[in-house]
């Protein structure tokens, strides 16, 4: 895939421009702590951010990493360095994109130049994992500490009931939320351990109490996207759940939701769309293709709009007690598990899981969705290095069909552009838009 | 290719033995859920294998395309009624595929009996308790279904029936430590399948008579390069024919179907799920369980690996699998510097095609 044919995306709302501002006075002043040798922990989505910030924690996010490698279209430079040193192309290209940067930093002893994060994502002191959606997340830092970085790794382990098993039997929340609860005293441990420090329950508490009111500025935003003409798109989505990941507890991210907020109920008050033709209300299955969001610019140029993306929902807001924030944390996790299941997950077991992004495949979620969102259509990216969330869509795509709803599944990848074949994509999407719009007029939904 | 044709006659016979016992079959996937309790619930546990090389495309109706291909070829024979002598299905979490395979499967084609084994991969203290419980769940849950009690004795018992049987095949891999092994790779896996595939009464004789045919073996001869196979399932001896074809001897392996799951007794403990915890859940070599960073988590390896004075490894890793392609890196380098050549065989579960295979395997075991 030549480089000139992705683009990068263009948002919509100002207040996720901003974030170009924003982000890089964040990086920078992180960069500085690393200078100053600050440890270091890479951390995996699924580890409470609350959490490392009450420890005062210094982290990264190689997967989001990932993602900006992706974005700057670099990433296939790390990925080739981790399968020449054998991993497999088929493997999660977020990992792949770390074991190829380790590796050329390990070899080099030098921040690799094409890293898109000034100094780079540091060198980590200590490894914390979460073994939520997916099996790569325990071999990733497994073999990070094992090929590169020998450091203390922790890796919890939020597992959650199978679709058939009643998780409101007492004897069944019983067995999961003693689990949940060692998995994060154990995690706690290991960071008392690792910090030398106690962790602060009433700082943590604050903490979680600033992260919970950005978190419901965000469910109440994306609720705003039920409005009909769609107010905000989905390239400001994807980006706008990076503060929730590094500014999380920081006024700063409490007032980058709330003027978020403002703005998107501010267009819908005033009935601004993001396209001038609204065509299709779409939902998003899947991982973005981040080289190229410019992607989502090209199908609003065709009047398509997403109202709903099935990933990334980092946000999905439970109202829980913070008296006691442990708990919080377990209940947050809980309450997420047992909202699954009650709309009936029924492909995925793990998707029922209590810290997952998605799992859309929850049959009435999909109904509600449609009704609410006024869903006319439904597009699904399958990633095929990232089998855990793309697993699933075939199934989706038939329980839609059963409500009526048309869906095209096309392949790609999330951060590996040499997987991306522009024109056949864009046709395929173009050719889906043409045939739903056929269909409006009288046609079969079964042409697509 | 053809399908394998023990693993044909295997499902002939479990056919007759329903028939004749009237027993419930439960089919499972994966050895985190013992197949003990299975059994002292009055059903027979039937590990379930696939055909390889025969066409998945019925799958593509309800899954992805990128999937284990060993995923897709039972779901596939399910689909396609071939596995109608299941009364039950029994899916462990162990790896993402399989695990997600349990939803897909019980929407697509509902058994009368389903259930998902959860295990975590942590081997922490609270993690081997949730695997206790999770037992507890598990008995229960096969109790209602097929109306018999387990109790602790009857369980002993079955553990020391099916520990008979493991002892039974130590002895036959203790056969392949010779410097010219008694007994081919491709015949052990036959036993070992059909040893998932029978009541463990049924399978007692059936090797006490290989054991004591291999015991009766005139001592060969003819040494050959020594092999390890290590990977994800093989349930089908065609590769092992391959490497036999192709001059080498396959002496012992570390693979989901083969010594793996018959190595180590099942500790008889007063409760009998902590002696279940330990063998099935500790001590169950799977890479999906994380054992910590560090190479010292493949030692097992090594030490298996003097112990059989094997010369090479073969790799094999069929399409997608997870868990062994992110260990695969790490693993090679530890046995580069133990001085021990591994060669990688990536495969959709069809072993084709084989001559190539073969031209491949020929030239790694020249080296010897
Ligand atoms: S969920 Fe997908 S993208 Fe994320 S770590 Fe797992 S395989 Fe990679
Ligand atoms: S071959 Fe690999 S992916 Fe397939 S079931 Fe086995 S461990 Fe899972």
């Amino acid at each position: 895939m030549s480089q000139n044919e992705l683009s990068r995306a263009k948002r919509h709302l100002e207040t996720t421009q901003k974030m170009k501002e924003m982000l890089p006075r964040f990086f920078m002043r992180m960069m500085e702590r690393k200078l100053s040798n600050e440890p270091v922990a890479w951390c995996m989505v699924g580890v409470p951010p609350e959490l490392l910030k009450a420890f005062d924690l210094l982290f990264e996010w190689p997967e989001n990493f990932g993602t900006m490698c992706a974005s700057r279209q670099v990433a296939p430079h790390f990925i080739q360095a981790a399968e020449n040193d054998g991993y497999s192309p088929e493997l999660c290209t977020y990992v792949t994109n770390t074991m190829g940067y380790c590796r050329l930093l390990k070899d080099s002893g030098e921040v690799p130049e094409e890293s898109p994060l000034p100094g780079g994502m540091g060198t980590p002191a200590m490894l914390l994992g979460s073994g939520f959606i997916c099996e790569p997340r325990w071999k990733w830092f497994q073999s990070i500490a094992t090929r590169f970085f020998n450091v203390p790794v922790y890796s919890s382990d939020p597992l959650a009931p199978p679709w058939d098993i009643d998780p409101h039997d007492p004897c069944i929340a019983k067995h999961y939320l003693t689990l949940l609860r060692a998995d994060l005293a154990g995690q706690i441990e290991f960071l008392e351990k690792q910090t030398g420090k106690k962790l602060d329950i009433n700082h943590l508490r604050e903490i979680m109490t600033l992260s919970h009111e950005a978190l419901s500025y965000w469910r109440d935003t994306l609720a705003l996207r039920k409005a009909v003409p769609s107010p905000m798109g989905s390239t400001d989505y994807f980006h706008a759940i990076i503060p929730q990941m590094y500014l999380v507890g920081d006024q700063e991210a409490v007032d980058f939701y709330r003027e978020m907020y403002e703005e998107v109920k501010n267009r819908v008050d005033r009935k601004v769309g993001i396209v001038e033709e609204e065509k299709f209300r779409l939902i998003w299955f899947g991982l973005p293709p981040w080289f190229n969001m410019g992607i989502f610019n090209y199908l609003e140029s065709l009047g398509a709009v997403f109202a709903y993306e099935s990933t990334y929902n980092v946000g999905d807001y439970f109202e829980v007690d913070l008296t006691d924030p442990l708990e919080a944390l377990v209940q947050r996790n809980w309450q997420r598990a047992l909202k699954m299941h009650d709309y009936g997950a029924e492909t995925m077991p793990e998707l029922c899981n209590p810290a997952v992004f998605g799992g859309f495949s929850g049959s009435s979620l999909l109904d509600e969705l449609v009704e609410e969102y006024s869903l006319d259509g439904a597009l699904m990216h399958l990633t095929r290095s990232c089998r855990a969330v793309s697993f699933g869509e075939v199934h989706t795509k038939n329980r839609l069909a059963k409500l009526g709803v048309p869906s095209l599944i096309f392949e790609s990848d999330m951060a590996d552009p040499r997987l991306w074949s522009d024109a056949q994509i864009k046709n395929r999407l173009h050719a889906f838009l043409e045939t739903m719009e056929k269909t409006r007029q009288g046609g079969k939904i079964d042409d697509l | 290719m053809t399908s394998n044709l023990k693993t044909v006659q295997n499902e002939k016979l479990i056919r007759r033995i329903k028939n004749e016992t009237d027993r419930p079959v439960i089919g499972y996937l994966c050895c985190f859920a013992p197949p003990e309790i299975i059994s002292a619930a009055g059903a027979i546990p039937y590990r379930i294998s696939g055909h390889p090389g025969e066409d998945t495309s019925a799958a593509d109706a309800c899954i992805e395309p990128y999937g284990c291909t060993y995923v897709r070829n039972i779901l596939t024979r399910a689909l396609e009624e071939k596995l109608d002598f299941l009364d039950g299905l029994v899916i462990s979490h162990s790896c993402d595929m399989v695990q997600r395979l349990y939803g897909i499967w019980t929407y697509y084609h509902p058994e009368d009996f389903s259930y998902m084994f959860n295990v975590p991969h942590q081997l922490t203290p609270w993690a081997k308790d949730f695997f206790k419980r999770e037992l507890g769940f598990f008995q229960k849950s096969l109790e209602k279904f097929t109306g018999h009690k387990i109790n602790s004795d009857a369980l002993k018992d079955t553990i020391k029936l099916y520990n008979r049987n493991r002892a039974m095949i130590r002895k036959l891999y203790n056969l392949r430590k010779e410097p010219v092994p008694q007994i081919e790779g491709s015949e052990m896996l036959d036993i070992l399948m059909a040893g998932g595939s029978l009541p463990a009464e049924d399978f007692k004789p059936l090797l006490e008579e290989t054991l004591k045919k291999a015991e009766q073996r005139k001592p060969q001869t003819q040494k050959a390069p020594r092999l390890m196979v290590w990977g994800s399932i093989i349930d089908d001896p065609k590769l092992y024919q391959i490497i036999e074809e192709a001059g080498g001897k396959v002496v012992c392996d570390d693979t989901c179907i083969g010594f793996r799951v018959w190595e180590k007794d099942v500790p008889l403990t007063e409760n009998p799920y902590d002696g279940l915890t330990e063998h099935y859940f500790v001590n169950f070599q799977c890479p999906r369980t994380d054992r910590g960073p560090g190479i010292e988590r493949f030692d097992y390896l090594l030490e298996r690996a003097s112990e059989y004075n094997i010369d090479g490894v073969i790799g094999y890793i069929i399409s997608f699998c997870d868990p062994h392609k992110f260990d695969f890196p790490d693993l090679r380098d530890y046995l580069k510097k133990k001085g021990l050549p591994i060669l990688l065989i990536d495969d959709n579960y069809s072993f084709e095609p084989a001559e190539a295979l073969k031209t491949r395997i020929q030239a790694f075991i020249e080296m010897f």
